[in-house]
């Protein structure tokens, strides 16, 4: 049997930011690796550092020291912050969607953006894989909280990432949406093959990934 | 369409608002700064050219004079008429004479002039009695002469030309000449309203003892506007006589307009400037309250040049469509210029200023393009700059830290 495909590693990652006290060490020295597929969480206390940590996975900051890097098809593993929107996709707790846009051009936009060519078609295919093909023309002020999460997942999708960053996309949801977007998200990431990293409070959502780790103190550990 | 352009209109422009406050002010702002800054330049454009039209109505394209009168000029017209960029040349003289009437009196500037000349700029501004009346033994006068002299069509004034008072030295008596008023003129130069007073050419050099004898020639061009070309090229072989074109007869006159004019373009695009900080201020404010789109648009792979774009090209867009709506309040105004003016007269007492103090019958425009030009030139690059401020400021943050500000 082959190896499984590393998309996503990171090796000592230490994060730090200033406070009037003096340094505040986030991260201390965080290992991770995800193989193609399967679907990790994190869990930890507010302001553990998870969304830190998500974020230097992501590139969208920059780790003091360490580094991460994830897998761009045909590229090997890169450094996150080079290729922001080509092999990574976001969910974010605040679904992020653009209010001016409709559900199918805020799908097609993570498209645009990227580069890639995409048509309606494939955005309205996604979209309606995640129940929302009656409702594309709707603005994010037209569609409820579960609405729009499911939308962020069909624009995370949409340029086929090999790794998924969900910062606790169920947070703003009640608990029966909550559990259908999880049930919805584990199963489009499962259809599409792409890694998935969650960060959540929640101890069930957890536990319903492949592996789960806690963060504390500024060190990742196992569950 | 780039995605940057589509979401930057989606952005000005929301679907289901059909006037979007921040769009819907800022177009106006910049609108109204444009019109205000094309209206003013259109119609002082306007009056310099009137203004010009009429020195060269009353002094006609070229002047030609000497240090000493000209003798027998018949043969110089002839040649001049000959020339192919001259439309006329007729010959005149000129001086000052006491006119009196009763216990009135003035300085009259006297102009000896053809009556047969139907080309006259003169008879264009006569609103009282007729030109064609013009014989040895009248006169037309300038409507500020004839008020001072408290003369009408048909009363009789004197005039004592300095030939005479040289006759009383020679201890002669001399006896005024006396003309009847055939004609009031009023072509709003009030140097010329206050002091000309036209007599045959004949009748004049009989009063000022000429001869045959004029003080220059007055040129009507072909075309006017090469006045400066055609004197200089008239001039050549002609040392004695100068040509001066219409441009140089008034030249501080028309350059107090243009340089009015200019003042008038700085101050009015003022309001421009201040319709493109409030641009600037209200997109700042708007990439702040969108600071996490921005982090959101860097985590789906926008670039910074992107981000620029975007906010950018809204500075832009409002500049394009402000400018566009001067244009149509510019045409819209000037068009209904009339009932304005009727309007504000109405309403603030002033009377007619326009008839009154200039003597044109409506405010006078001159549409230049290069205006249009200029003003949607800077207007534009006004309120992009005012667009890349913010752009710049949301494309230099980091990502992580845009979106967890709110």
């Amino acid at each position: 049997m082959p190896d499984p495909i590393i998309v996503l590693s990171a090796q000592g990652l230490q994060k730090s930011f200033a406070s009037p006290a003096g340094p505040l060490e986030v991260l201390r020295s965080v290992d991770l690796v995800v193989h193609a597929g399967e679907s990790v969480s994190i869990r930890g206390s507010s302001g553990s550092g998870k969304t830190t940590l998500l974020q230097l996975l992501g590139g969208l900051d920059v780790a003091d020291a360490g580094e991460a890097n994830f897998l761009l098809p045909g590229r090997g593993l890169v450094p996150a912050h080079l290729n922001l929107g080509k092999g990574v996709g976001f969910v974010f707790q605040n679904y992020q969607l653009m209010p001016e846009l409709n559900a199918l051009e805020n799908v097609r936009l993570a498209a645009q953006v990227a580069g890639r060519p995409a048509t309606g078609a494939d955005a309205y295919a996604l979209l309606e894989s995640v129940g929302l093909g009656g409702r594309v023309r709707h603005l994010p002020s037209q569609l409820s909280g579960g609405e729009c999460q499911r939308v962020a997942i069909a624009r995370a999708l949409i340029n086929r990432p090999s790794v998924l960053l969900a910062d606790e996309p169920t947070g703003n949801l009640d608990e029966a949406t909550g559990a259908e977007v999880m049930r919805l998200l584990l199963q489009v990431v499962a259809e599409s093959g792409t890694a998935l990293v969650l960060v959540t409070h929640s101890r069930e959502f957890a536990a319903r990934t492949d592996r789960q780790w806690v963060l504390s103190n500024g060190v990742l550990s196992p569950a | 369409m780039p995605w940057f352009l589509h979401l930057a209109l989606r952005q000005l422009f929301p679907p289901g608002k059909r006037f979007p406050a921040f769009a819907t002010v800022s177009i106006l702002g910049v609108g109204l700064g444009v019109a205000a800054l094309l209206v003013v330049q259109t119609v002082m454009n306007g009056f310099g050219e009137e203004h010009r039209l009429r020195i060269r109505e009353s002094f006609g394209d070229c002047v030609v004079v000497a240090r000493t009168p000209i003798e027998h000029p018949q043969d110089l017209l002839k040649a001049l008429r000959a020339d192919a960029a001259v439309a006329s040349a007729t010959p005149y003289s000129e001086g000052p004479a006491l006119a009196r009437q009763g216990d009135f009196s003035g300085v009259a500037f006297v102009r000896g002039i053809d009556p047969t000349d139907q080309g006259h700029p003169a008879r264009k501004y006569v609103f009282a009695g007729g030109f064609d009346e013009l014989d040895d033994g009248r006169v037309i006068l300038g409507f500020g002469l004839a008020r001072a002299l408290r003369v009408q069509v048909g009363d009789k004034i004197e005039v004592w030309s300095p030939a005479m008072a040289e006759r009383a030295e020679k201890g002669k008596a001399p006896l005024p000449a006396v003309f009847e008023v055939c004609a009031l003129v009023r072509t709003g130069f009030t140097e010329v309203d206050d002091r000309a007073a036209f007599i045959p050419l004949r009748r004049f050099n009989q009063l000022w003892s000429m001869g045959d004898r004029v003080h220059g020639l007055t040129l009507r061009l072909k075309e006017p506007a090469q006045a400066y070309e055609v004197a200089a090229r008239l001039n050549v072989g002609r040392p004695t006589l100068q040509f001066v074109p219409w441009q140089e007869i008034k030249k501080n006159f028309l350059e107090a307009i243009r340089f009015e004019k200019t003042m008038l373009f700085f101050l009015m695009f003022i309001i421009t400037l201040v319709a493109s900080f409030s641009i600037g201020s209200t997109l700042f404010s708007a990439v702040i309250r969108r600071s996490r789109e921005v982090g959101v648009l860097v985590a789906l792979g926008a670039r910074r040049l992107d981000l620029v774009a975007l906010f950018g090209l809204q500075g832009l867009l409002i500049g394009a469509l402000g400018t566009s709506l001067g244009f149509l309040l510019t045409w819209l105004i000037l068009f209904f210029r009339e009932q304005i003016l009727g309007t504000i007269n109405y309403l603030f007492g002033n009377g007619d200023m326009v008839a009154n103090v200039y003597q044109f019958s409506k405010v006078p425009l001159h549409y230049d393009a290069s205006d249009f030009f200029v003003a949607a030139f800077f207007t534009l690059l006004v309120t992009t700059i005012a667009g890349l401020v913010p752009a710049f400021w949301a494309a230099g943050r980091k990502p992580s830290e845009a979106m967890r500000d709110a």
